[in-house]
């Protein structure tokens, strides 16, 4: 039971870390290596609130404003002038978080930041006492997910963003504005980014470096899923799954490379990844 | 058998004597001068410098991988850190005596060299991408570093390991070691990338496919290519291991492969002393600056990494050579070389065997039928032409005929042999050339290094030099003659018109000594007189009986005037297949084509 519990909510942990990057990945194709820097920034706001004495729920909203605004400078910016060059693009991105960790740094210092916990305590369910914080963060990631749905499915910018990912020149030529669909994607993708920073706060500790260890296990479930949403969320799961047990099984330290190893796998047999199914 | 033609073009003889020497006796110069270097530096500054030196024969693998190959990698860290820890865990097993230095070392070079080929056979297969091979480099280092932290006591596990003895010498000793390593390493890439097979290197980052289909093995040399240049990266990683006394997880992190990513990229990529000297540069500058500033410094380094990538993604060296380009000194450009002839190697096939055989070939997308039920034969010497309206299949049978890694059913054979399952360079080596619809050649090589690379499946390429004369079968020197592009030896194909680009593949496939070329839409978009060029070519080479054509063409005026048959595709069904007589006045062709085509 509690390794059920485990799994679920580690996926959903995992979806809500990489929900952001997949938007940016399938509209823009492009790998955005600033998304730790989006999570550095978001669980900073975490800290700021905590600070001037707010509701640290108060944080998710901040985090989303503040994200979206940096996205969008670092859109313009930065990414516009690489969409022809999408190594580039990874590089100048990396480069891009190597900054703003720097100026978190000087702002904060570089020591280890404590928040307030957004959620203490646990809850009995089925049997097994569990981190109530964990189990909100499961419904989060489903509210996440439901929203992103919609909004692809039920919107005007879901259309326009469906066409950008299937056929960018077509769309172009109908009308659709790419270059304003990029940045708002974008932007939300930075948005989200950040608001999981938040999130991450009462799971992780608070450094300027943070984002980088949940960089690379959100880029590798992204490269899996391929643009897909439905698809990322079944890669979170299947390699949630897989960290949770070889963790508890096995040895932590290959349960911590489980999911690289199997998404790297994974693209190597099948180059589509999950999205497929 | 060499008949040496007149050069053509400026004249190949004299200039390039000194130049070409003078990479030697620079590394000569910088030889002597790190030699006596660490009489004036103080220690700190020798220590670092050894450091910095280390770093920076890693950062010319990473150069020789992104920068000339195009192969993004953040990987060498892993092999760096492989090759320290194996010298660092053998040493402190054996001691410093002569065999635990000789096993150390061979360890250190034999260990990251096997886990540099795991890594290439399963970065690079048959259609993968560029972003894949990145992607696999970003795990490898990861992968490792855990490993390292799961070793125990063997490899220290997060403080690494100490303490262990170490070669006997001094720390200038080591630094003039560094030096020398830095120099002969620097020197073999230079050797390297200025000959032919260093041309091959940048083909494949220009187009990987027409490598392929030029009967190069493009995973073969990158799978080769990644295995060598991390026994390079193990070597220097034993470096490190005796010159600091200290291995550490992060050596073999991926961060520190990001960071050699960053010195490249700011030294200058695809350029050689770019790198090594901003990798030095900048890691002295680390050491020195990072006490006083560290924040600081690297917001610096941030910030200037992230503008190098955008605005000037050829790194300082890059805005160096444009300032010296601006004087008009010791200018030497690349001499052409002299072209000549050869004979002809293709075995004519036994008469009774087809060139092409297919039988009953069907190719479906889904429930969407591309092509089903063509049977058709050529034979040596024909010249067949596939017509047909647009989306009858023309160019997909075209990409079956050439790929055999295609999903299709039927049976193709050339010259008796089925290439099912075939990869394009292997068919290639069967006797198959395809030119392109859209010209498909290397457009930041010469002219001449183009068709070199089409002859290098047959003749090689020299890993150490350049060939003074480029041997080209007689019909492949026609189309250069007939076209002018004989005169443009020298030029870098990116800037020849449309029409010479459509040429110069023309020749590059004719120089394959192909049995059965494939062309797709030859003449699309060239004037009459270049048409009538092709034309040309294509009877003379199928003329002498041992070769066959199949073209995809829709000018049916060229059609008739060249084809010795005429095969019709239509709605992926071979509706016609007959003389040109007997085609073109058909009544079924008149409808088809909606009887305007032609009077």
């Amino acid at each position: 039971m509690l390794l059920i519990l485990d799994i679920l909510t580690t996926a959903a942990i995992l979806f809500i870390v990489s929900i952001g990057l997949l938007a940016i990945f399938g509209v823009l194709k492009i790998i955005n290596f600033a998304h730790g820097a989006w999570l550095t920034v978001g669980a900073y706001c975490a800290v700021v609130t905590a600070k001037i004495g707010l509701n640290p729920w108060l944080a998710l909203p901040l985090a989303f404003v503040v994200g979206a605004a940096l996205g969008g400078l670092a859109e313009h910016f930065l990414i516009r002038p690489l969409y022809r060059r999408p190594l580039d693009a990874i590089l100048a991105t990396w480069g891009l978080g190597i900054v703003v960790g720097q100026l978190i740094t000087l702002a904060f210092g570089r020591d280890v930041q404590l928040t307030p916990n957004l959620l203490a305590g646990t809850v009995e369910i089925l049997g097994v006492d569990y981190s109530a914080y964990r189990l909100v963060a499961l419904g989060i990631a489903l509210a996440i997910g439901t929203l992103f749905a919609l909004t692809v499915e039920r919107t005007r910018l879901g259309l326009s963003a469906r066409a950008v990912i299937m056929n960018e020149t077509l769309a172009r030529s109908l009308g659709i504005d790419t270059g304003r669909v990029r940045l708002i994607v974008f932007m939300i993708g930075a948005g989200f980014a950040a608001l999981a920073g938040v999130l991450l706060t009462p799971l992780t500790s608070v450094d300027p470096n943070m984002g980088v260890s949940w960089l690379i296990g959100a880029f590798m479930l992204v490269m899996v899923a391929d643009a897909s949403y439905r698809a990322l969320a079944a890669a979170c799961l299947v390699f949630g799954a897989a960290q949770v047990l070889i963790s508890t099984f096995v040895s932590p330290i290959l349960g911590s490379v489980a999911i690289a190893v199997l998404a790297a796998l994974v693209l190597r047999i099948s180059p589509k990844g999950f999205s497929r199914a | 058998m060499l008949e040496t033609l007149p050069a053509t073009g400026r004249a190949a003889a004299a200039p390039g004597r000194l130049s070409r020497a003078a990479p030697f006796v620079a590394a000569a110069v910088a030889a002597l001068a790190l030699w006596i270097a660490p009489l004036f530096l103080d220690t700190f500054a020798v220590n670092v410098l050894t450091r910095s030196m280390i770093y920076a024969v890693l950062a010319v693998t990473v150069d020789l991988l992104w920068g000339f190959a195009g192969i993004l990698t953040f990987g060498q860290a892993a092999f760096f850190g492989g090759g320290a820890y194996a010298a660092a865990m053998i040493l402190s097993a054996y001691g410093a005596t002569p065999m635990g230095i000789a096993l150390a070392l061979a360890t250190a070079i034999a260990a990251p060299a096997l886990l540099g080929l795991v890594v290439g056979w399963l970065s690079f297969y048959h259609r993968s991408t560029p972003l894949y091979a990145s992607v696999i480099s970003l795990v490898v280092p990861i992968v490792v570093v855990q490993l390292i932290y799961a070793g125990g006591a063997w490899t220290g596990s997060s403080s690494g390991l100490v303490g262990f003895d170490v070669l006997p010498f001094e720390i200038e000793g080591y630094f003039r070691l560094a030096a020398l390593v830095l120099i002969t390493v620097t020197l073999a890439a230079w050797i390297l990338v200025r000959s032919d097979a260093g041309r091959a290197l940048v083909a494949l980052r220009d187009n990987e496919a027409r490598c392929a289909y030029l009967g190069l093995n493009p995973r073969r040399l990158q799978i080769v290519l990644t295995a060598a240049l991390a026994a390079v990266a193990g070597f220097a990683g034993f470096l490190f291991a005796n010159a600091s006394g200290v291995v550490a997880p992060e050596n073999a992190g991926f961060l520190f492969g990001t960071e050699l990513v960053i010195w490249v990229a700011l030294g200058g990529r695809g350029t050689l002393l770019g790198p090594v000297l901003g990798t030095i540069a900048i890691d002295y500058l680390s050491a020195n600056l990072s006490g006083d500033l560290p924040f600081l410094w690297r917001l610096l380094l941030g910030t200037a990494f992230v503008a190098i990538i955008i605005l000037l993604p050829g790194g300082l060296a890059d805005l160096v050579l444009r300032l010296w380009r601006a004087f008009p000194i010791g200018r030497s450009g690349h001499a052409a070389p002299a072209i000549a002839e050869r004979e002809a190697e293709t075995e004519p096939v036994a008469a009774d065997t087809p060139i092409l055989q297919v039988r009953g070939l069907a190719k479906a997308y889904g429930s969407l039928t591309v092509l089903e039920a063509i049977d058709l034969e050529i034979r040596a010497g024909e010249l067949v032409s596939l017509v047909g309206p647009n989306g009858a299949g023309k160019t997909t049978l075209m990409r079956c005929l050439s790929d055999g890694t295609e999903p299709f059913t039927g049976s193709i054979a050339i010259a008796g042999t089925a290439l099912a399952g075939l990869t394009p360079n292997r068919i290639v080596g069967l006797g198959v050339g395809r030119k392109f619809q859209v010209a498909s050649v290397f457009e930041s090589l010469s002219v001449a290094d183009c068709l070199r690379l089409a002859r290098a499946s047959r003749d090689g390429l020299s890993p150490v030099g350049r060939a003074a004369t480029l041997s080209l079968p007689q019909a492949a020197l026609d189309v250069l003659r007939m076209t002018g592009l004989d005169h443009r030896l020298d030029q870098p194909a990116r800037l020849l018109s449309h029409g010479q680009k459509q040429a110069l593949e023309l020749a590059m496939v004719v120089a394959l000594e192909p049995r059965l070329i494939l062309l797709d839409e030859p003449t699309a978009g060239l004037t009459k007189a270049e048409r009538a060029t092709i034309g040309r070519v294509l009877k003379g080479l199928t003329a002498g009986g041992r070769i066959a054509a199949v073209l995809v063409e829709h000018d049916l005026d060229f059609v008739r005037e060249i084809s010795s048959r005429i095969v019709v595709l239509h709605q992926g069904r071979l509706v016609l297949d007959g003389t040109v007589e007997a085609v073109v006045g058909s009544e079924l062709v008149r409808t088809i084509y909606a009887g305007g085509a032609h009077g």
